[in-house]
């Protein structure tokens, strides 16, 4: 293990989910822990910060330990030099934004090469407002009070969760070039929680997908996300249809994913153990329908699928048919063309041919 | 003109044991807003019990528990050289328990949620348990605290049925305002018994004005 790096082993088990992570994380730059909501991204956060002690296994920062199931040592939260940033600011509401930021301020540790307390509050654009009470800042001000407040700490690793989610579209714009300049002037280790693909890709330099309390995938941010389907401006949540399939096996570097009885064929450049559980993103527009099994096709995922309902889209030429796959829906987007031509109509048994589809973050 | 003592004796009863109630009750109050203990209803129905049980039955336990022959008792007398039966401090024992719920109550619930909240923040911020106790959770709990405060003041102001079966009703010593009250109609003297009455009344409504005038000024949790 490399002395600038985090690393990572813990095990616990929540009510719903097991959280496993196995992982080290470069101690520079932006690290994005991404993922759908309930998959682990705000426990393993609270982990590292000392909020949550793991059943099992440690957590090293560099050569310093803060965690260690096996000689029962356990470093409490004040003294790890975790600075966090929440979703809602949680400033304290009893102080204004200068008491707020005194308040960090005459706890750092002084022995600690640090930026100075005028840099900070002109870096956040923070002069105009220390004299006002939080309840009186909008969502993006309090972001900035709270980002200062915690620099002043003087931390070691900054994490950031969803420090965006609160905020309304028009007050993201606003905050992202606040993260971006806390990126470059202060490049403090970072990790960032997230379930949006703008922000990652804009503010991360690497990605950590989990899933279920597990990491499914881990590297560079541009690879990562294409990898897994997702662009920055392409809402990877809109008109694509999410179904769970269990993984059966590895063949000719194809994942087999069982969805009821039939299997769907993805590109495996990750392992996944067979028997897991996972969610496929499939877009409305991957998704063709043919009446028979056709024979001599490249397309090969296809499965049995009933009709279930055809509704208009936005543009006329195309129509949204639902179709059924084992009890789970399934989008496909055609023309109004083939509907007609095939006779598409609900309770009609066809063949639904996939010609993509992506783990669904 | 009635007997001044007995006021000035409830008075001394009712800070001696808000006073008491404060010291237990904020480290009490404090680990119940945060404990994930299984044990927690069952603490939280006991303190709860002041509020539905007879005073007699309290103070009928009471007076065993403290009797020279009990365990405690003895143990105070020995530890002591004093009964605690028909004493001051056997009222103020009774009076600790019988407006426990007073305390404990509003200081727990002032704090829950946000002052967690805010104590995982101020550890965020190097600040350690004790220190975020004390900057964080007490100036964003004041109101929780008023509201302990004068409740079990005036609870205590109040009490009749614990203080006649621990303290009796011995003047200067266990005759607080309430029984004299009750000794005043007891012998007819309705003179007496109006004019206490009326300063009970008088003194309990401002104390609870107060609570409700602070209460207006300052929200609950000042929210973000």
């Amino acid at each position: 293990m490399s002395d600038s790096s985090l690393s990572l082993r813990i095990s616990h088990a929540f009510g719903g989910f097991d959280l496993d992570v196995n992982q080290d994380i470069p101690l520079d730059g932006v690290t994005a822990l991404f993922g759908p909501s309930g998959s682990g991204k705000t426990s393993l956060l609270n982990a590292i910060a000392g909020f949550l002690r793991p059943a099992s296994g440690h957590i090293r920062f560099g050569s310093t330990s803060w965690f260690n199931d096996a000689e029962k040592t356990w470093t409490p939260p004040h003294r790890r030099g975790v600075g966090s940033v929440f979703q809602d600011a949680q400033l304290f509401p009893h102080l204004n934004v200068r008491q707020n930021l005194d308040y960090a301020h005459r706890r750092a540790l002084t022995d600690k090469p640090a930026h100075s307390y005028a840099k900070i509050v002109s870096a956040m654009q923070l002069e105009p407002l220390l004299e006002r009470r939080p309840q009186t800042l909008s969502g993006g001000e309090k972001q900035r009070v709270a980002i200062a407040r915690t620099l002043l700490t003087r931390p070691d690793l900054l994490l950031l969760d969803e420090p965006l989610s609160a905020l309304d579209n028009a007050r993201k714009g606003e905050l992202l070039p606040f993260l971006e300049a806390l990126k470059f002037e202060f490049a403090l280790p970072t990790l960032y929680v997230s379930h949006d693909v703008d922000e990652v890709s804009r503010i991360a330099d690497r990605v950590i997908m989990l899933e279920a309390g597990q990491v499914i995938a881990s590297g560079q941010t541009d690879e990562v996300l294409s990898r897994f389907g997702l662009e920055a401006g392409r809402n990877p949540y809109e008109e694509t249809s999410t179904i769970v399939g269990a993984v059966d096996r590895t063949e000719d570097d194809l994942l087999a994913v069982k969805i009821g009885a039939a299997t769907i064929w993805l590109a495996a450049d990750i392992h996944i153990e067979p028997g897991s559980q996972i969610r496929l993103g499939i877009a409305a527009r991957d998704v063709s329908i043919a009446l028979e099994k056709p024979s001599e096709i490249s397309i090969q995922n296809m499965i049995a699928a009933t009709v279930k309902s055809i509704q208009p889209t936005k543009r006329p030429a195309f129509q949204t048919v639902t179709l059924e796959v084992d009890g789970q829906v399934l989008q496909a987007r055609v023309t109004r063309k083939a509907v007609k031509d095939l006779a598409l109509e609900p309770g009609r048994d066809v063949f639904a041919l996939i010609k993509s589809a992506t783990f669904h973050p | 003109m009635p007997d001044l003592s007995s006021l000035w004796l409830t008075a001394r009863l009712a800070l001696v044991t808000t006073f008491v109630l404060l010291i237990i009750g904020t480290p009490l109050a404090w680990w119940l807003a945060q404990t994930q203990s299984r044990f927690k209803p069952v603490i939280e129905a006991f303190i709860a019990l002041p509020l539905v049980l007879p005073p007699t039955v309290l103070g009928f336990y009471l007076l065993i528990a403290i009797s020279p022959n009990a365990p405690f008792g003895g143990f105070w007398l020995q530890a002591t050289g004093d009964t605690l039966s028909f004493s001051f401090t056997g009222l103020v024992i009774g009076s600790v328990i019988y407006s426990f719920p007073f305390m404990i109550q509003p200081l727990q619930s002032a704090f829950e949620g946000p002052v967690q909240q805010a104590i995982r923040t101020a550890a965020s911020l190097r600040a350690s348990k004790l220190d975020a106790f004390f900057t964080v959770a007490v100036p964003m709990s004041v109101r929780g605290f008023v509201t302990a405060i004068v409740l079990s003041f005036a609870h205590t102001l109040g009490e009749f049925g614990v203080v006649l079966m621990v303290g009796g009703n011995i003047p200067d010593r266990t005759r607080v305002a309430s029984i004299e009250i009750y000794e005043n109609v007891e012998t007819l003297n309705y003179g007496d018994a109006h004019a206490l009455s009326l300063i009970l009344l008088i003194v309990s409504f401002l104390t609870l004005f107060c609570v409700f005038l602070f209460n207006r000024r300052f929200p609950a949790h000042v929210r973000l």
